[in-house]
Order: C-alpha cells, then structure tokens, then sequence
C-alpha cells in the first residue's frame, strides 16, 4: 500500500507558518506588517473568518484586509456573524469573494441589497447565529481566522474582557482543525488580568493602532419612549407576563422591550408581581434593566456580549451578572443564544413586517438585514424537557396531540401596526417573499421568524393569542384583529373579532384591566439616561453620544 | 383643513353624575385632543364631529371612529376632535384615555 | 427611587398632581369652546382652551388661582385668547387677593396672531404688577424641558417668585436664535449640556434668578409652592433700584466669563461634575453655597 499522507492540512499549515516567519518575533506581529502577514498565510479558495458581530469588530485587521490586491486575495469563501463595516463591503466589491455565509447585516442592508442587484454578492445562506458557530465544525471550518481581543501577553495568551462574544466559537473549531487564528488586540501587556483564550489556539497577535471598533447597541435612551410603546408594555406586563408566570427570558432589541423593563419598578409593583416573574435574565447588560436590578427584581442576568458603559456597573453587582476571577464581566454569544433557546420561559422581540401567517422578517429589496438571533430564540425547542409553569400553560393552550410535546415556549412579536411613515408592518405577503430575493437564497425566502412558532402577537389594539388558535383561518383571523387600520386589518370580520374576543384569543387592553389613561411616560421608572445613572449611583458611564448633562 | 361630522350605533354610555366632560390629548405634530360631552338626545349613537389639518384619510378616520363605536358603550355622547396628523394608532389611543378619564374614580 | 415626574406630565395633569383632588374648578373650560380665531385662517388646528387651562383650587387647603399651559400647542404659545385667560386669573386673583400660580411651558408670544398676542402678554405682565402692588404673590413655575422663554420669560421674571427644578429653563431668546446670531463656536445650540448650564434650573438658582430649585416631582413643586405662597415682594422704587444694582454687580464679574462651568466655580461651587449630576435637593444642600 502507497503511503498517503493524512495530515495534509497540517503540513499545508506549517507551510503558511513559515512563509510569515520573518514577520513574527514568536507570535507577535508589528501592526505595519500585518498586510504582508495576511498575503502570507491566506490562500485562494480558503474559508476565511471575520470576526464581527453585531457590536465587536475586528476592524483593522477588516480594514488591512480590505486593503489588499484583488490578485492575491480571491475566491474567498467569507464565514461570519455581521457585516457590519464599510470594510465589509469593499472585500465584495473588490471581487475577492466567491460565497459569504453570514447571520446579520443591519448596518450595511442597504449597500449589501446594492450588491446582491448588482450581482456581487453571491450568498451561501443567511443564519442564526448558533447555527453558523454549529457549521464551523461542519462543513465551514474557518482555514484563517481573524479576531479581536481586549490584550494579550508575549506568549500570546488573550484577555476578551467584558466583550467575549463569539470569539471562542470561531477560535476553537480554527485552531482545532489546523487553521489559523490570527488576533488583533487592544494592547499588549506582561500579565493578563485572566487568560480566556490560551496561546495554544493562537498563532499571531498583532497590537492594533487603535481599539476595537465597539458599538453600544443595546442602549435605549428612555427619552425616546413613546405613550403607545407604554401602553403596549402595560398590555405585554398583565396580558402575558402574569398571566403564565414568566420568570425567564429575552428580550430583543428595542424601544418597547426598554418600556416594559422601566415599568417593572412601577407599574409591575403596583400589580404585585416583584419575585414572581421576571427573574432570570438573557439579555445584555442593558442600560434600561438598572432599576429593576436595583428595586430587587432580577436575579440573574446571563449575557451574548458586553455593552459599552456598563462595565463598573456589571462588575460591582457579581451577584447578578457573570464575572471572571478577575472580577470583570464577561459575556458568551453561542452559550447564551443556548441558553435561549432551552432554558427560557419566553422570547420577546419586534420585527419590521409580519404576514396574515405570522411569519415576520426583516428582509426587503431595499435592504437585506438578515437574522442575527431572532430566529434561534423565536422558535419552540422541541428537544425541551424540563417544565416550567409558563411552559406548561402555553402547551395546554396549543392542544397537542399524542405525538407533540407537551409544553410550549412562549414567543412573542411585539409590533407597533404601523412603522414611520405610515408603512404598514401587516402585510398580506413579506417583501422577503419576492422572487428575486428568493431567487438568490436557493428557492427558501429569509423568513426570520415562522407563524407556527409564534405563541403572542402583541401590538397597541391588544394581544392576539395565536398559539390558541387551532386552525390557520383562526390564526389569520386572530392576526387581522389586532392589525389596526392597515389594508390588511381592515378585512377583518367584525363577527370573527368579536368572537375570538369571546373567547379570549383576542384581548383589548380593558380586557386586561389596563387603563390607557395612565399609558403615559411619568409610570417609567426612569425618563432619560441621566436618571439611569442615578440609579446606578453613577456606576453607569454612558458613551458619549448619551451624555447631554 | 377636512372638517366631517359622523354618527354610529353605540351602547348607551353609563355616564358618571360626578363630571360634565372629559379631555384627552393635546393637539400638537402626530397628536390630537379628544372632548367628550354627554348628548341625552340620543342615548344609543355616539356623534363625532373631526377638524384635522391633514386631509385625505376620512376611510381611515371613519373605520377607527367606527370600531370605537361598536368596542365601548359610548352611546348618548357627542365625540369632538382637533387633529394635527395623529396614526390611527394614537387616535385610538387617545379615544380610550378620554373614555378612560370619563369612567374613572378620579375626579 | 419613584416619583411622578413634573416635567414629563401634560398641563392637566400638573393641575391634577399638584392641587387637593377635586378642589380643581376651571374657568372657561373646554366646552365653552373659547378658542384662536385667527389659527383656522392659516390652517393649524385650534385647541379647546388654547393653550391653557385656568382655574381656582386649593393647594394644602390654601385656596389659589391656578393656570397651566400646554407646550405642545403652537409651542405654548401666547395668542389672543390665551393672554386674555392669563390677564383674568391675575384681575380676578388681585380682587380676591388670592395668590396666582403659573405652571409655566412657552415659548412666548404666538406670532401667527401677529400683534394681538404681544399686546396680550404686555397686559398680562402689567397685571402681574397690579398684583403685586396689592401684595398678592404671583408664582411662576418652570419646571418643563419647553422652559419659559420670549415674553413668557419676562412675565416669568416679572412674577413675585420663581420655582425652577433642573429641567427648567428661563430665557428670552432661544437656543437656535442665539446661534443664528451669534454664531455656533459663541453658542453650539444643539449641545443641550451647554443650553441647560446657560439658562436652566440650577444656573438660575445659583446666579439668584430662581427663588427655589426643587426635585422634578409633583410632591416637590406642591411643596416648594407652598412654601412661596404666603410672601410677595411690594415692587416699589426702593426695591427695583436694588435689583437693578445686584444685575449690574453680577454683570460686571461674569459679563466675560466664557463658560457656565467657570460661573459655577465662581460661585463656589467645588465639584462641578458631580453638582451637575446631583438631583436638586442634594445640589442645594451640598453643592451650592448657602444663601444669606
């Protein structure tokens, strides 16, 4: 028998090693050289990781890579959470790509729609998060990967500080499949506060010129909450939260989510529920949950990342929040979008458009955002077992038969029926059901969030219990209810609304015992971020753009 | 400025002896104030009269106002609004606070 | 931590948080249908009470005449109709002797009604003097983000008293005039930590503007109310010539200090950041020297 070698990809790593060897003085890198450090060890063809999520870039070296010859760096198979920066952008117009695979584009949906017409942006498919960490150890194994820590030693070990996030999903499948993980760090120092990557899953460490790009995504300025948000909250607080007991969960991002967490110290103290619901938290460490944390409400809160301003904050409350040896915060996205989806009584987020199925996306011609976590926390984890009482109530609900699980999680899509401008969110068909969307996605449109797993739609006419709802025509009927004056609310039935009101598939808000009146801004427990910083007896740094005082 | 006066069938409204009207809102950009007085003349109809200053959405106005109608007991009352471009969303908001006002304990 | 916000509160709802419940009794109130005649000629909808509501009610069992304007109509501006409210509650305030309270938020004369709301304020302010010839104390309270500016700024200074919490700002021109006159490196109007240092509650207390500087909740202005109510200040020569030397004296030592900050410094207050984060109570307790 011939002998075939079998360690092919670690003799084609050394090769890369060794092509960067007058450029490393043992794995450190000068910032200077980092261009020729990539021409190095990049290949045509590789699998190649940018670290990026939704809020920690590894932006410079996004920028040198996007600085390089469209020679050299072709038919690049990008993998990665967020297309967040310019930098992004200029690899595909470059031409260097040959297929991304990504979660989320937010920031750059709209350049990223440009592309896709223009016909540059070929796409694998668009994730959940934790199904692209999955596929890292599957079929999209990074071959470089390039990511970004707060410090690391000489020996190369890193320090991610209150921002771990994804970094430990992308640098274990690299480093343990004969890849490369290359690190740009804030700053190099002797000791490390505490090691969370260690130099065995590093090859290069370059001390970048400037920090990491860090966005403060989650900080909701309270000044901006509007009366219907409040209302909405009201609505959410008695229509759901106490009534199935919700003692763990997300919230997405947003503006109604803030108004319901300021409400807890106020009108969810009002209404008893203190120690009842709303204990055990997957959130960021937002800004808005202060005054519930400091009124006694919150138990723990688990996080997917950091968020800039709170990290005095998040390390003078250890009880509540995760924090390493050192005594700094710190964060984990894969764990955290797990612990979403298995471990939560109830998900809660909005979307921009949600059809009469209740399938909702955020996904038009114009502008293709993409998932991020929505679909992972908005979906019923049919491979739960442990009960809960939320859980169990939902289930009852949905009536299901022998061969169905007996629980339901509770997912929520909180929507105001109209967006600004009058666009409104109902639609009879999602524009991400257009053909030409579809048509670059392999036949399957971008469907953020599917009907069948939806529990609750909750907009300002009240809630519509669609996990109650035993057919589809009950289901769209109980989604017509509650669309307000949209072309799709106005051909609801005035006989079937009534009806599902009856029994109590539909609710108004005095149905709930919620008095619009007092929907106004005065029952928030804090009104502007300086009144959160007070809460937080000044441990809160707001970034800059927040501070007006 | 689209001024039109509508009537609908209602549930005759339990109007509290202790008031004489109730106001909600405030007219400003996307909002709108919302008077309500008792009509005695007409117990099972509730008599709208709308001044708004953005013209053009009278179908949208008539199915909230219509809705509002056959939702609550507001028969016997006369409903008159100042509109500056409030969402159907914050006129029926402000719709239910003035009720809500009417209807409460307080004074 | 809770408290109900003043400044968040809509004009009504001041009355109703700040007044003994029910004791609230309106003048031309909304259905009386008292209103702008000039707004419809130019297409903006009108208000029931233009812009402010008027009453008599009793506050701790001390009757008072009471007035709250709503910002958020035509800036709370004052048009006809609505100076011609403000000029009853003072005469009848004078003749009852009975004190006035404004529960300020305007941004001064309402310039669609071209000269009858100038000629409305200046009555109004000449009213406000008649009440204090006969020693009934008019109170002016600026507690909201809209502040008192233009004419309802002076009719502000003109008042007995001024209650001022930290989002209240009293001033004549605003912020974006300044600007547009002075230029932006003179005056950033869009930096608000710079507007409410200028003209805000706690700058107005320290340089002696505002009588009183109270937390932004409803308990806090009934309180600081209260404790104004029974004192009027007789405007006689003796008495403006006085004021007049103090805003001279002050004049000539800040006239060309380029900062609030540095005024504050002045004034002896040592931790400047940490006064600017203080809620009023604590700001007039520990960080603002102590009044004669």
């Amino acid at each position: 028998m011939s002998a075939q070698p079998r360690d092919l990809r670690r003799r084609n790593k050394a090769a890369r090693i060794s092509r960067a060897s007058g450029l490393a003085s043992g794995k450190l890198v000068p910032h200077e050289r980092t261009a020729d450090l990539l021409r190095a060890v990049i290949e045509p063809g590789d699998i190649l990781c940018l670290e990026g999520d939704n809020q920690k870039q590894a932006d410079f070296l996004a920028a040198q890579l996007a600085s390089l010859d469209a020679s050299t760096m072709r038919d690049i198979h990008l993998v990665m959470s967020c297309i967040t920066l310019p930098e992004h952008i200029e690899l595909f117009k470059k031409g260097m790509i040959r297929k991304v695979d990504f979660c989320y584009a937010g920031p750059q949906g709209g350049a990223v729609a440009d592309l896709l017409a223009s016909g540059k942006f070929p796409i694998g498919a668009i994730h959940t998060y934790n199904e692209i960490y999955a596929r890292y150890y599957i079929d999209l194994t990074p071959r470089v990967a390039l990511i970004a820590a707060a410090k690391a030693d000489r020996a190369g070990n890193l320090f991610l500080a209150a921002n771990t996030e994804e970094t430990p999903a992308i640098v274990e499948p690299t480093a343990f499949y004969d890849g490369i993980v290359i690190a740009q760090v804030n700053e190099i120092v002797d000791v490390l506060p505490r090691i969370d990557i260690p130099t065995d899953q590093v090859d290069f460490v370059i001390g970048a010129p400037y920090p990491m790009h860090l966005t403060a995504l989650f900080t909701r300025d309270p000044a901006a909450i509007t009366d219907v948000q409040i209302l909405m909250a009201m609505v959410a607080i008695q229509g759901i939260y106490k009534e199935y007991e919700v003692e763990s969960l997300n919230h997405g991002i947003g503006f109604n989510t803030a108004a319901i967490e300021l409400l807890l110290p106020t009108y969810g103290e009002e209404l008893g529920l203190k120690g009842k619901i709303c204990k055990y938290w997957m959130v960021n460490p937002l800004p808005t949950m202060i005054p519930a944390i400091e009124s006694g409400w919150v138990e723990t809160v688990f996080s997917v990342g950091g968020e800039v301003g709170m990290e005095r904050y998040t390390a003078a409350r250890p009880d509540i929040y995760f924090t390493g040896r050192d005594g700094s915060f710190h964060s984990n996205r894969p764990m955290g979008q797990l612990a979403g989806h298995y471990a939560l009584d109830m998900f809660l987020g909005a979307s921009l458009q949600v059809d009469i199925h209740g399938n909702s996306s955020t996904v038009s011609k114009k502008r293709i955002t993409g998932f991020g976590g929505a679909p992972n926390m908005g979906c019923q984890p049919m491979g739960r077992r442990h009960p809960t009482k939320a859980w169990l109530k939902a289930g009852r609900e949905a009536n299901p038969g022998p061969g169905s699980i007996p629980g339901r999680k509770l997912v929520v899509q909180m929507v105001e029926t109209f967006q600004a401008g009058r666009v409104p969110t109902f639609v009879e068909s999602l524009d991400a059901q257009d053909p030409s969307i579809k048509a670059a996605m392999q036949g399957v449109a971008p469907v953020m969030i599917y009907g069948d797993d939806v529990t609750h739609l909750v907009t300002e006419e009240g809630i519509a219990n669609l996990g109650a709802c035993h057919t589809p025509e009950e289901r769209t009927a109980a989604i017509r209810g509650v669309a307000g004056y949209t072309p799709v609310g106005l051909k609801r039935s005035s006989a079937d609304t009534a009806s599902l009101r009856e029994r109590g598939i539909i609710k108004l808000p005095e149905d709930l015992g919620v008095s619009p009146a007092r929907a106004n801004r005065s029952l928030l427990a804090a009104q502007e971020i300086k009144d959160l910083v007070r809460w937080s007896g000044g441990l809160y740094d707001p970034p800059a753009q927040f501070v007006d005082w | 400025m689209e001024k039109f006066q509508q009537s609908f069938p209602s549930k005759p409204v339990a109007w509290p002896a202790s008031k004489k009207w109730a106001l909600s809102g405030v007219v400003g950009s996307g909002n709108l104030e919302v008077l309500i007085e008792p009509n005695a003349a007409a117990p099972a109809s509730v008599s709208y009269a709308v001044e708004t200053s953005f013209p053009g959405y009278k179908d949208s106005w008539l199915a909230a106002l219509g809705d509002f109608a056959s939702h609550y007991a507001v028969g016997g009352t006369t409903i008159t609004i100042h509109d500056q471009g409030a969402s159907p969303i914050v006129i029926t908001m402000r719709l239910r606070q003035a009720l809500d006002l009417l209807t409460s304990a307080k004074p | 931590m809770s408290r109900v916000p003043y400044h968040e509160l809509k004009a009504r709802e001041r009355i109703a948080a700040i007044v003994d419940p029910g004791s609230f009794s309106e003048i031309i109130p909304p259905p009386e249908r008292v209103m702008s005649a000039y707004l419809p000629k130019l297409g903006i909808p009108v208000a029931f009470d233009d812009g402010i509501a008027i009453g008599r009610a009793t506050i701790a069992g001390k009757p008072v005449y009471l007035a709250a304007q709503a910002g958020q109509f035509v800036g709370g501006s004052v048009g006809e109709v609505h100076s011609a409210k403000l000029v009853g509650l003072l005469k009848s305030a004078a003749r009852d002797r009975l004190p006035c309270v404004f529960l300020v938020e305007s941004g001064g004369v309402r310039l669609h009604e071209g000269s009858s709301g100038e000629i409305g304020i200046a009555e109004a302010i000449r009213a406000v003097f008649d009440c204090r010839a006969a020693g009934v104390p008019t109170i002016a309270v600026i507690g909201s983000d809209i502040g008192a500016y233009g004419g309802m700024g002076i009719l502000s200074a003109c008042c007995d008293f001024r209650l001022m919490t930290e989002h209240g700002r009293i001033g004549i021109s605003g912020p974006i005039v300044i600007e547009k006159w002075m230029g932006k490196e003179a005056f950033d109007s869009s930096n608000r930590a710079l507007v409410w240092k200028t003209s805000g509650g706690k700058t107005r207390f320290l340089l002696g503007d505002a009588e009183a500087l109270v937390n932004d909740s409803t308990d806090a202005v009934r309180d600081g109310i209260l404790s104004l109510l029974s004192r009027s200040a007789k405007p006689d020569l003796a008495f403006v010539k006085a004021r007049q030397k103090f805003l001279q004296e002050r004049l000539d030592t800040f006239g060309k200090t380029p900062d609030p900050d540095a005024i504050w410094a002045a004034l002896g207050v040592r931790d400047v950041a940490a006064a600017t984060l203080a809620e009023a109570s604590e700001f007039v307790e520990s960080f603002a020297p102590k009044k004669p």
